[in-house]
């Protein structure tokens, strides 16, 4: 082994070890812990959380599919009035994180909220006795949320699968004497299938992972136990048993994902990709379309902005611009700082893994890749357990014995430890994107380059870099924004006194003075929208060919230690 | 069986097929020969009912089956189809494939499963996966899913396209022999002149839209309507022809006299149709050898001619020419064609 591939390697490792410390120290600390922690979680809390996460979970689930599948195939398959419109606008609530249209449905149809003010207007109720009114703040109602913001996973997943690959398929059945609808049970949908469940796993993962609302609305779910056994009830090792089940849980989750992935580039394989003639239907029913792709739009998007918007028209001269200033900085300071650290050590590991490919390295960039799927909850706990305990055993007491300070929590009291739990949960964005820019330029590039008398350095300048520059703009812009819409690990680990656009906006609804947060909810959307803005301007650009991932989460993370 | 009466269908500016008009008989092998962007694919689409035509009827036995009123559905033309990428489904195995267009009781559809199979010699990938077999055993699957119904029509886009050369002509055949055995009419779509001539009972030439000639192969080659008709299927030379001197001549000298000679602008000749000659005296010689390039079954000479203007002569593989030599070229049969481009009912004759 050469010097430099050496240096290569103990690089590596030493990223490998920072990144797995997380998951060690919570592995550690749920197996130390006694016995009993477990067996009282199960005869207490357990139960509940289980139940509360599958039923939501479930609910999503049937929810997202009916819908993504639904608009999928409608916008695929037949023309009507707006279709190219809906086609990409349909992706817009992915812009909303589930705690915001938590928010604005909360105030919405809350006792005291407009709605049910109408309603009892118009028909002389007094009391909540008078009358029935489904109750926002359940495990029904974050079901609805969730449903809303993450329907456009499954819809763009179903709707590219049945534009791409089924559209000759589809023709040779018709040619086979099979009507349009019985096509789309025996060939459309059995094909979309591994899409379809790619889109609905990661649903999964978002349901499983989402904190705010469920907090918001008082569902105990995995996600807030973890918060609450250790915020609330001050029992560490509680709280690292109930993440790891939620790893578990998660990492089932992963790995159908992956493998609905791989079944579906076997099944996609040399089929030619020609459009497909969409259908125009009858009048009415065109409307009918129209429709059923506007309820979704309408309820997960144009709704809460409205109401956004109108909220912050109304409060604006009671709201601390100060406060929303200095709240606006942090986000973008930490988003910005980040997104730096996410590309350059994204760009470390793909040109590591471009350089060598041993097999350790391979585990390296698996555990790196695996972090977009760990809820928030559990990241915040793992950063926070070895960076306190570091301060604790080792830092303090030598801060105390050299300089006379008394304990600082330098480690774990400072947003050092948040920007590590956002490049533990967002590195493997930063990564998949470079990746796949890097993976563009093929080795006979570099050789050209050299044969033509460029050292490596100079064709990293000089060929890598421009080539490069497309994806790690995107990578920078999606970490970027994903840090803006965090919520649960900023809330758990931001020093004190410290607020961000997220936390605050939280902060507010928690306290229901929602409307005076609508300004920092409707900035967090603005900059969610900037990714599919850039998704819509590079469909137009680059002919419907190229569906460029609105979400890091669309686009299959490279998982090269299986290739 | 099939006849089609000046279908037309656009794409926006597009003038895809502009008033087609055809028929076919049953049992008779077409195929719609053109360059890429010719619009057959389309023409061939609207046969299918996979596209709707602008205007324009089309009728099966007389019934018909597309037109302003009337739009028969794809699924119930019951037409097979081939498709360029052979289109199996991939979540289905070979068997599974096969019977799609099948109804009925269970063991009838395994036995008609067999049947194909076997007709196309690959019974014993019936449990395999789309994804398991080769490009050549694909097409097959391909072509007996497409038969399993007993269309009386088959339609195939490009069928042999991805498919290497040498497979290409095996399959051909196989498949022609095939397809007679079980009675189908057959309407091929292809850029490929050698694979139309070999395959079809009759071409149909198709250019910008439209159908340019129709007929039997060897009357499209050696009758082509227009000049691009002639350099589109085979090789064809073109010389300039000249009434300087108040009677038709080219550059290797005066053509037969006869009545539509007046009109010809240019001539046409195939490169067997030349023989080169060695001149009696050397400074006879009207061209002079540029270039021979061995091919197998031929010799490629290329000569040039006092004007500059070059012809392509195939002579035989023993023949011993080098590049420089006098020769005498005389052309055993020739086409004339007027200003327009368009063939002159001219006599076959000799020049030079």
């Amino acid at each position: 082994m050469s010097h430099r591939s050496f240096r290569w390697s103990a690089l590596l490792a030493l990223l490998a070890l920072l990144f797995s410390l997380p998951f060690l120290a919570l592995i550690g600390l749920a197996v130390q812990a006694e016995q009993t922690v477990w067996g009282h979680l199960w005869q207490t809390v357990m139960p509940g959380y289980l139940f509360n996460s599958l039923h939501l979970a479930l609910l999503v689930g049937l929810g997202t599919l009916l819908l993504g599948v639904g608009s999928g195939w409608l916008v695929a398959m037949y023309d009507f009035p707006g279709r190219r419109w809906f086609e990409w606008a349909l992706l817009l609530p992915l812009a909303y994180p589930g705690y915001i249209v938590a928010m604005v449905y909360m105030e919405l149809l809350d006792y005291a909220g407009p709605v049910q003010r109408t309603l009892r207007g118009w028909f002389g109720w007094k009391t909540p006795r008078d009358y029935w009114f489904p109750e926002v703040a359940s495990v029904g109602g974050a079901g609805v949320m969730l449903t809303l913001v993450l329907y456009p996973y499954v819809y763009l997943l179903a709707r590219t699968a049945f534009q791409q690959q089924a559209g000759v398929l589809l023709e040779a059945s018709r040619m086979l004497g099979r009507s349009r609808r019985s096509s789309f049970w025996r060939v459309g949908l059995p094909l979309a299938r591994p899409a379809i469940i790619v889109g609905v796993s990661l649903v999964l993962m978002e349901t499983l992972a989402d904190f705010g609302t469920v907090q918001l609305f008082a569902v105990q779910t995995f996600t807030t136990g973890i918060y609450h056994t250790w915020f609330g009830t001050n029992n560490p090792s509680g709280a690292a048993q109930l993440a790891l089940s939620l790893l578990a849980c998660v990492v089932l989750l992963v790995a159908l994902e992956r493998h609905s992935r791989k079944l579906q580039k076997s099944q996609s394989r040399n089929l030619v990709v020609r459009p497909f003639p969409r259908r125009v239907p009858a009048r009415p029913k065109q409307w009918l379309a129209v429709l059923a792709c506007l309820a979704p739009l309408s309820l997960g998007f144009l709704l809460p902005s409205a109401m956004l918007l109108m909220w912050t028209w109304q409060s604006f001269a009671r709201v601390h611009l100060d406060a929303f200033a200095e709240d606006a900085l942090h986000s973008l300071l930490l988003a910005a700082f980040a997104a730096g650290c996410a590309v350059l050590l994204g760009l470390f590991l793909s040109y590591g893994l471009r350089l060598k490919t041993q097999r350790s390295l391979r585990w390296v960039v698996r555990l790196v890749s695996l972090g977009y799927a760990i809820p928030g909850p559990v990241v915040a706990l793992g950063v926070l357990l070895p960076f306190s305990w570091l301060d604790r055993e080792w830092l303090n007491p030598q801060l105390e014995a050299w300089l006379g300070w008394k304990a600082t929590y330098l480690l774990s009291g400072t947003v050092l430890v948040l920007l590590f739990a956002y490049l533990v949960r967002f590195l493997s964005l930063a990564f998949g994107t470079v990746e796949a820019g890097l993976n563009g330029i093929t080795p006979g590039m570099d050789e050209a380059s050299r044969m033509l008398g460029r050292n490596s350095r100079q064709t990293l300048r000089e060929i890598h870099l421009p080539l490069l520059r497309r994806s790690i703009l995107t990578a920078s812009l999606l970490v970027f924004v994903d840090v803006m819409k965090e919520l649960p690990a900023t809330l758990m680990l931001r020093p004190f006194n410290f607020g961000t656009l997220a936390t605050r906006a939280f902060g507010y609804a928690a306290e229901e003075r929602l409307q005076q947060a609508s300004l920092w909810c409707l900035t967090i959307v603005a900059f969610g929208l900037v990714p599919l803005v850039l998704t819509n301007w590079k469909m137009r650009s680059a002919s419907e060919r190229a569906t460029a991932p609105p979400s890091h989460r669309l686009s299959p993370v490279a998982d090269p230690a299986e290739s | 069986m099939i006849r089609c009466e000046s279908l037309f269908k656009s794409y926006g500016a597009v003038q895809a097929v502009q008033g087609v008009n055809f028929e076919v008989a049953s049992q008779e092998f077409i195929a719609i020969l053109g360059p890429s962007g010719c619009g057959k694919s389309t023409l061939l689409r609207l046969v299918a009912g996979l596209e709707e035509p602008d205007a324009g009827h089309l009728y099966l036995r007389g019934q018909e089956i597309s037109g302003p009123r009337q739009l028969v559905p794809p699924e119930n033309r019951r037409f097979g189809m081939v498709f360029q990428d052979f289109a199996l489904f991939p979540h289905m195995s070979v068997s599974a494939n096969i019977a799609y267009g099948l109804s009925g009781a269970r063991s009838e559809k395994q036995a008609r499963v067999q049947e194909l199979l076997t007709l196309v010699g690959l019974p014993h990938l019936a449990d395999k996966m789309p994804h398991m077999i080769s490009g050549g055993e694909q097409q097959r699957i391909a072509v007996a899913r497409a038969l399993a119904p007993r269309p009386q029509l088959i339609l195939m886009d490009e069928p042999f396209s991805n498919l290497d050369y040498q497979l290409r002509v095996q399959l051909r055949r196989d498949i022609r022999r095939i397809l007679k055995q079980e009675g189908v009419a057959a309407l091929l779509v292809t850029h490929d002149q050698t694979e139309a001539i070999t395959f079809s009972d009759r071409v149909f030439l198709m250019y910008a839209g439209e159908l340019v000639q129709t007929g039997v192969p060897e009357v499209v080659y050696r009758h082509p309507k227009n000049l691009w008709a002639a350099s589109f299927v085979g090789e064809a030379n073109f010389l300039e022809v000249s009434h300087a001197s108040g009677s038709p001549e080219t550059s290797l000298g005066p053509l037969g006299a006869s009545g539509v000679g007046s009109l010809a602008r240019r001539l046409m000749v195939r490169p067997e149709e030349i023989r080169l000659e060695v001149p009696s005296r050397a400074e006879d010689a009207r061209a002079v050898v540029r270039e021979v390039e061995f091919s197998g079954p031929v010799k490629v000479v290329e000569i040039e001619m006092k004007d500059g203007q070059r012809l392509s002569v195939h002579t035989s593989p023993q023949s011993n020419w080098n590049p420089g030599e006098g020769v005498t070229p005389v052309l055993d049969r020739y086409l004339l064609f007027d200003a327009s481009g368009t063939l002159l009912e001219s006599p076959t004759g000799a020049a030079g």
